[in-house]
């Protein structure tokens, strides 16, 4: 076990193939119907733009409330590539990563000079701004949505089925997650946070926090834009402006501050939970607003670390009386 | 001269913060700056480091580069550390990763390494790691290196702000009052680490610092800062006999004719 652990300390990618591995599986195992393969591909859409929401939110501790609007984004460079060039996910990908990330420099520079809830409120009005321009665009079909998306087809094969879709945002997952892991582990994560804690004595330290808060910022949207895109193609490859509100913004935020503020693992836990319980709280429609936002603030209050950071406070606790106690002998 | 500024001015409105300061420190040195409260010892850290922007006809050189208006982290990766009188620690960041943020100007892999997760990044960051964590058993810290930074002792806090501004490998470290509210004993106890730090790094030293032992003790030369002027300089002997030093800390020597004056009216 120790040298395993060692192992995979030396080469962590190692541990995201077994995750891979392991999730293959899993629909061969467990799954019963369709509708499970469709609920988990939503689950790992979550994960990337949780995950990138970890990143700027999270770690370099910019509030923004407009990633939903970059999620957007995400989704319409897909459809709209689909719709005029008939393009597919190959293409749409990584075009939809490199606009959002254009986009996603935009949403940054106001971080500069704005902070808390000055920059919430600028980054909620581009995301509506977008949604907006969306919905009253001829161009993206506007209150129509985009439809009938195709679904990639690999070697004559189309995975054009929720449950071969699962083989397709699987892997766009895994590679995420795997970004941001190595991102927040190096140092470049810890620039993150030392902007989040004191920018001034970052500075002090040579961290350049413009370059910081803009990288953050364009992490983060590259994140939304790949999730985005996976969305979009997601059968039956429909999207619509009302997918990307206010309301979908607040679930993102949710699964970041449930799962855990800064916390490496934060996103992810809190976008399998939050998808989940939405999921089964769906007959409770009225509900739901309510539940997530008294989610976020008895998060806030009780657990401000969120889940991911309450486990570890419990590990580091225990390391750290063992010790104390190991010295008492 | 390793540090060198020539008529440092900083007007907050009308005040004159800091007023046609030059200032010269050699390499090697511990240079201590004393002054009453609100002589500008503070805003000279922060012009120094590039906190604040100076205002314009001055002039300050580190280690032979123009740093006048250079921003602070440009500074820094200069090879300039400093610590702040409020610590300015990262209170939601563990120990360890407080100081290994410290050693951010002297990562070596470039930012596309990072985000594929080459191994010699992971490599990389274990050496970080170690050098890290011994530093950190050499102030005494080792053991709280995976607690928050928010759940140390006062005492402790200081000691950590020095070893994240060690963290970088300075060739000046600039100590805003690093013994401010610690016992005798916890001072006499920085104070040695402190030294020892400066002859395992090599490293040249400007200490504000109000507890005057400290000063006299440790300095090899002393400024003495008033109203945002310099009024003195020399040895902590010659600047403890000066007769500026002692009006502005104490108020002004009077002969019996004065005194006479004075108590009259």
């Amino acid at each position: 076990m120790e040298k395993f652990k060692k192992i995979i300390s030396q080469y962590p990618f190692l541990g995201f193939i077994i995750a891979y591995l392991i999730l293959l599986t899993v629909p061969s195992i467990f799954f019963t119907d369709l509708y499970q393969s469709h609920l988990s591909s939503l689950i790992f859409i979550n994960i990337i733009v949780a995950a990138g929401l970890n990143i700027v939110k999270g770690y370099c501790g910019q509030v923004t409330v407009g990633h939903v609007g970059l999620y957007a984004v995400g989704s319409y460079t897909a459809g709209c590539m689909f719709m005029y060039l008939g393009s597919d996910l190959w293409m749409t990908l990584p075009a939809a990563i490199i606009v959002t990330g254009l986009f996603g420099i935009a949403f940054g520079i106001p971080s500069f000079r704005l902070e808390g809830p000055y920059l919430a409120l600028a980054t909620l009005g581009g995301g509506e701004a977008i949604r907006l321009f969306i919905e009253n665009g001829e161009f993206f079909n506007s209150t129509y949505g985009i439809s009938s998306i195709s679904q990639p087809v690999i070697f004559g094969v189309p995975f054009d089925t929720p449950d071969k879709y699962y083989y397709i945002s699987l892997p766009v997952m895994i590679i995420a997650v795997y970004f941001s892991y190595s991102i927040l582990k190096s140092s470049i994560g810890r620039a993150f946070m030392s902007v989040r804690e004191d920018p001034i004595s970052a500075a002090a330290s040579g961290i350049d926090i413009k370059k910081y808060k803009i990288l953050a910022f364009i992490l983060s949207a590259m994140f939304a834009g790949a999730a985005g895109a996976v969305y979009a193609h997601l059968p039956p490859g429909y999207i619509h402006p009302n997918n990307y509100t206010v309301i979908e913004m607040v679930t993102f935020l949710a699964m970041v501050v449930f799962g855990g503020l800064g916390h490496i693992w934060g996103g992810i836990i809190g976008a399998i939970i939050i998808t989940i319980v939405y999921d089964l709280t769906r007959p409770l429609y009225e509900y739901q607003l309510f539940i997530f936002g008294l989610t976020i603030v008895l998060t806030i209050l009780f657990m401000p670390k969120g889940i991911g950071g309450f486990i570890d406070k419990i590990f580091i606790d225990k390391r750290f009386k063992k010790k104390k106690v190991e010295e008492g002998k | 001269m390793l540090l060198k500024t020539k008529n440092l001015m900083k007007a907050f409105g009308g005040l004159k913060a800091i007023n046609k300061v030059d200032f010269e420190l050699p390499a090697g040195e511990i240079r201590g700056i004393i002054g009453p409260n609100g002589s500008g010892k503070s805003t000279f850290f922060n012009l120094v480091s590039g906190v604040y922007d100076p205002d314009p006809g001055s002039y300050i050189e580190f280690d032979g580069h123009d740093i006048t208006n250079e921003p602070p982290h440009k500074i820094g990766a200069l090879g300039l550390s400093r610590t702040f009188q409020l610590l300015r620690l990262y209170q939601d960041m563990s120990v360890i990763n407080n100081v290994m943020s410290g050693y951010h100007t002297r990562v070596k892999y470039k930012f596309f390494d990072a985000v594929i997760g080459r191994k010699k990044i992971w490599d990389q960051e274990k050496e970080i790691k170690d050098e890290m964590m011994e530093l950190l058993s050499f102030v005494g810290l080792a053991d709280y290196a995976e607690l928050n930074a928010s759940e140390l002792s006062g005492g402790q806090r200081r000691l950590l702000v020095l070893a994240r501004a060690i963290a970088m490998k300075p060739k000046l470290l600039m100590l805003d009052e690093p013994a401010a509210g610690l016992s005798p004993v916890n001072v006499d106890n920085l104070m040695k680490i402190i030294m020892q730090l400066k002859d395992k790094y090599g490293l040249t030293l400007i200490i504000i610092e109000h507890i005057l032992k400290v000063v006299m003790d440790t300095c090899n030369t002393v400024t003495v800062l008033d109203h945002g002027q310099k009024i003195a300089e020399g040895t902590p002997s010659q600047v403890k006999d000066d007769n500026a030093v002692i009006e502005a800390y104490l108020g002004k020597k009077m002969n019996d004719e004065e005194m006479r004056k004075a108590l009259a009216v």
